[in-house]
């Protein structure tokens, strides 16, 4: 593979074929250039003083059916935990836990039964046809959601209370669209890659990084109007590993700030590779941080975990 | 949030099935910074109205890290590279060891609740001290303080277990150098002294100084600190040296010059001369021979020597009639039965005591004069502890520390004794003695020979308490005295520790973690082990009120040894400073070095007010020496018979 331009991987035995991607395309275009280059950002920086994290936990069951109808029980939380003298303290935290069913497939009187329950009662979609899979997955997919819109109060109350500080949260920031206009030190951290907006070269440069570098930043679609900036940023060395292999995405508010402190900002983020958050299989793209706010959630939600 | 020192909870109790919650130990976690360590009493409260008093035993920190390896990656491989902006999370976990359960019935798994450090209340229950420091008859003897979070509280011994009858004894093991033992017992001994309670009677001490000075100055003030002034007013003992101390030490080999490390003049005065005779001697003959010496035929001798002759009128078969008082009396009546067995032709059997046994016992008796000369006299006189006579709260020191192991454990032998013949008669003139003996694995090894001394040290350990015979030891190493002796002693008390010593399996119950705090032990701080404290408790201990051994010595240097004239005049001026050297030089010149030394005795143990009178008058009047002719002899050698035993 060396003789012909190629790079070894780990060669990890594996079973099954990856998980279905939903979303597997998206669009993209150059904020920072006319194409995507691989940029040193040098050694790791000493992250800013002012830093929080933010992350979110969601969790359901299937508690039962009514007919073919499924009752889920589902539990969402979130939390920011900012960090002080090295030491994280929790500030703001949030968690909620409630009962999911599709109203249309359900009677009066077993609707009311199920308030009945101790529990909020949330209506979620059905398929069209009842199907036993399908029916939890659209409920699943509203306990997603109903963790996004904790996430995205979460960050409001946070931004409110503390303006100036830079928050940093896990994911994507498509559901927090709205508090990019709260704080422009607001970055979302991004691990999988399902959706990849780039192509051809310029994915390949992406997808090449060495260690230390990233990406010139570009913009992506965020809904029908909107858009946030982007750039990857390669934490780990990939080489006998694979392409993903220590690569994260970084979003934040499509600003000329955010251009302007592209690198620095890629340094600080270096330094929060230690220390390493090894006890979870996706440590060479999750902060320790973050997964200690993931933890402090776990250990919240009690008999959920 | 928790709380620091504010009475708030500081951890909170946690159970697992790999370190679950018992009735005897439990598990809790605090924060990183807290006021919690080892040796710290907390308390744990149930809703229900259970309280649990516990012991800090053990602790233990440690974060998420899985592996080390984590670390080196996190760094690249770079020690020095740039540091981690996050701290790992960190647990404390600490282990404790239940005191008590409030009610006591049932005996229930510790619940798993908020623990908070204990408060000045919460020690004396948690140490049931509550029985004896608030009864209507207190019993407390304070024994240092306990200290935690801020708060510092007193921390008591029951009389009744250290004096007895209850339970009795204090022993104390440390290293040697920090003087913590020497401290402890001075410290504890005074606080007996002043705060032992009236219904509990009288209390004197017989302390034997075995080595240097340590026990030399305890009638000086020694110098404190204000933080030690604290601990004494946190303990209700005013710091003083002990009022009545009597100090005892034999003679050197010269026979004038006391064998003591205090021997400056201004403090020479309140030393008394140790002298024994030959009766003081024989009923403790098993010390100074060897055990092999005493077969049954010896034995025999010396019974029928204590029981017929020893200061009885006894009449030989040659008509020579004999009072023996002293080694010299001895000495005449073996050369009288020699002389006559030879005459008579009969040289292998006197009065069924074959020759053989009779030369052996007397080589033996007559060579301890020799042994421990300065101790044993052969002129019969006697200069000896007050037996009968102790003075309540007084110490008497008895200063052995220049004398051979064998002298010590004659003097130790005897005086024991005789304390526990008087207290048995109930004559001792107190109700309690404590013994106070260091380096007890000297005296009573776990290994080696059953000696005299060991047997005695078990008698007193397992029975003294029922007559008020106290042993307060010390050693270097517990594991090195005998089982049964340490095994008795109601209380414990443990100084810095060597780790060496802590591995052996006396220790075993303790925690890695207490083992390491008495390893690194500070001075002035002990592990205090008693029948009331469910688990050894470490206490903080004021430097006692008198003057330690090295700095009384550089405060009063030893006097250095006089010829026989100066020695005796230097210690009459001790007694009173009028005394003229040269009326006392002239009225020695010339006299028997043993008449000058049995006037001084008797001077120094009547202490009279005119001391030169007294000390002329016993004295006596001189009395020309008459030359012996030439070619006459006193003794006639032996002819016939061999002396084996001849040394």
């Amino acid at each position: 593979m060396l003789r012909v331009g190629g790079t070894v991987s780990a060669g990890v035995p594996l079973s099954h074929a990856a998980p279905s991607v939903t979303s597997p395309f998206g669009s993209a275009s150059y904020v920072e250039g006319d194409r995507i280059r691989a940029l040193e950002v040098g050694d790791a920086a000493v992250p800013p003083t002012e830093l929080a994290f933010l992350d979110g936990i969601q969790r359901y069951a299937v508690e039962g059916r009514i007919g073919l109808v499924p009752v889920v029980r589902g539990y969402v939380a979130a939390a920011v935990l900012r960090r002080v003298r090295e030491t994280l303290q929790a500030v703001e935290s949030r968690s909620e836990e409630f009962v999911l069913a599709p109203f249309e497939r359900l009677t009066s009187q077993q609707r009311a039964e199920l308030e009945g329950v101790g529990l909020p009662l949330y209506d979620c979609p059905a398929a069209e046809r009842s199907h036993p899979i399908l029916d939890v997955r659209l409920a699943a997919k509203e306990v997603e959601t109903k963790r996004e819109v904790l996430e995205l109060e979460i960050a409001r109350r946070y931004l409110e209370a503390e303006p100036a500080g830079w928050l940093v949260v896990d994911g994507a920031l498509t559901a927090l669209s709205e508090v990019l206009e709260m704080s422009p030190k607001v970055l979302g951290l991004i691990k999988s890659h399902e959706t990849q907006f780039l192509d051809g070269r310029d994915l390949e440069v992406a997808l090449t990084l060495p260690a230390a570098h990233r990406t010139s930043v570009f913009a992506r679609a965020v809904g029908e109007h909107g858009r946030v900036y982007t750039w990857y940023l390669r934490l780990w060395p990939w080489e006998e590993h694979d392409l993903l292999y220590g690569l994260v995405r970084v979003e934040r508010a499509p600003t000329d700030a955010t251009v302007d402190e592209a690198t620095a900002v890629s340094r600080w983020l270096l330094a929060e590779r230690a220390p390493l958050a090894a006890r979870d299989g996706r440590w060479d793209r999750l902060i320790y941080p973050i997964q200690q706010v993931e933890t402090y959630l776990r250990a919240q939600a009690g008999g959920w975990w | 949030m928790i709380r620091l020192g504010d009475g708030g909870p500081v951890g909170r109790v946690v159970a697992t099935e790999a370190l679950p919650a018992g009735p005897h130990q439990f598990h809790f976690w605090t924060a990183t910074a807290t006021p919690v360590g080892i040796g710290a009493i907390v308390r744990v409260d149930e809703e229900a109205g259970r309280t649990v008093y516990a012991v800090v035993v053990d602790g233990r920190a440690y974060s998420d890290l899985a592996t080390p390896l984590h670390e080196v990656v996190a760094a690249e491989g770079d020690p020095a590279g740039t540091r981690a902006p996050t701290r790992r999370t960190e647990v404390r976990l600490w282990t404790a060891a239940v005191l008590r359960h409030v009610p006591e019935e049932p005996v229930q798994p510790v619940p798993l609740a908020e623990v908070r450090l204990a408060t000045d209340e919460d020690v004396e229950a948690a140490l049931r001290m509550d029985a004896y420091v608030r009864s209507e008859q207190p019993s407390a003897i304070p024994v240092g303080v306990y200290r935690a979070g801020g708060l510092t509280a007193p921390v008591s011994l029951d009389a009744e277990f250290l004096l007895g009858p209850e339970s009795a004894h204090l022993n104390i093991n440390g290293v040697s150098g920090l003087a913590t033992k020497t401290s402890a017992v001075e410290f504890i001994l005074a606080s007996i002294f002043q705060r032992l309670p009236m219904q509990k009677g009288t209390v004197a001490a017989v302390c034997f100084n075995v080595k240097g000075p340590d026990l030399c100055f305890l009638d000086q003030p020694g110098e404190l600190a204000d933080a030690d002034r604290e601990l004494y007013a946190a303990l209700g003992i005013e710091p003083r040296p002990f009022d009545r101390v009597h100090y005892y030490a034999p003679f050197k080999v010269d026979g004038v010059n006391l064998n003591t490390l205090r021997s400056h003049p201004d403090l020479l005065g309140s030393v008394q001369p140790l002298v024994w005779g030959l009766r003081e001697v024989l009923n403790f003959h098993e010390v100074l021979l060897n055990r092999d010496d005493i077969d049954a035929k010896a034995d025999a001798f010396l019974d029928f020597l204590a029981d017929r002759v020893v200061e009885r009128e006894f009449r030989d078969e040659w008509g020579n009639t004999h009072r023996v008082r002293s080694f010299a009396d001895l000495e005449r009546l073996f050369r009288c039965i020699f002389d006559g067995l030879e005459q008579a032709g009969r040289s292998d059997v006197w009065r069924t005591h074959h020759v053989a046994t009779i030369r052996k016992v007397r080589n033996r008796l007559l060579n301890i004069s020799t042994r421990c000369k300065g101790l044993v006299t052969d002129d019969g006189t006697v200069s000896d502890l007050p037996f009968g006579q102790l003075e309540d709260r007084a110490v008497y020191v008895l200063d052995v520390a220049g004398m051979d192991q064998l002298g010590q454990d004659l003097v130790f032998t005897r005086v024991v004794s005789m304390l526990r013949e008087h207290l048995e008669r109930g004559d001792l003139g107190v109700e309690h003695v404590i013994v106070f003996v260091d380096e007890l694995n000297k005296y009573a090894p776990s290994d080696g020979p059953e000696t005299y001394v060991k047997k005695m040290l078990l008698d007193i350990s397992e029975r003294g308490r029922y007559l008020g015979l106290v042993l307060f030891a010390a050693q270097q190493f517990r594991s090195q005295v005998h089982r049964r002796i340490v095994g008795n002693a109601g209380t414990v008390v443990f100084g810095r520790m060597d780790m060496d010593e802590l591995a052996t399996p006396g220790y075993q119950v303790l925690s890695p973690a207490t083992k390491i705090k008495l390893a690194t032990l500070p001075k002035g701080e002990l592990m205090v082990r008693h029948p009331h404290f469910t688990q050894p408790v470490f206490v903080r201990f004021p430097r006692p009120p008198v003057l330690s051994g090295p700095v009384g010595l550089k405060q009063f240097p030893p006097a250095a040894d006089l010829p026989f004239e100066e020695a005796v005049v230097r210690q009459l001026a001790a007694l009173d400073r009028r005394v003229s050297s040269a009326r006392i030089k002239d009225s020695i010149a010339g006299r028997r070095e043993d008449d000058v030394r049995r006037a001084l005795l008797a001077t120094k143990r009547t202490r009279p007010e005119d001391v030169v009178g007294f000390f002329m008058a016993s004295l006596g009047p001189a009395v020309s020496r008459e030359p012996i002719g030439r070619g006459e002899s006193v003794a006639r050698p032996l002819r016939s018979v061999e002396d084996p035993y001849a040394t």
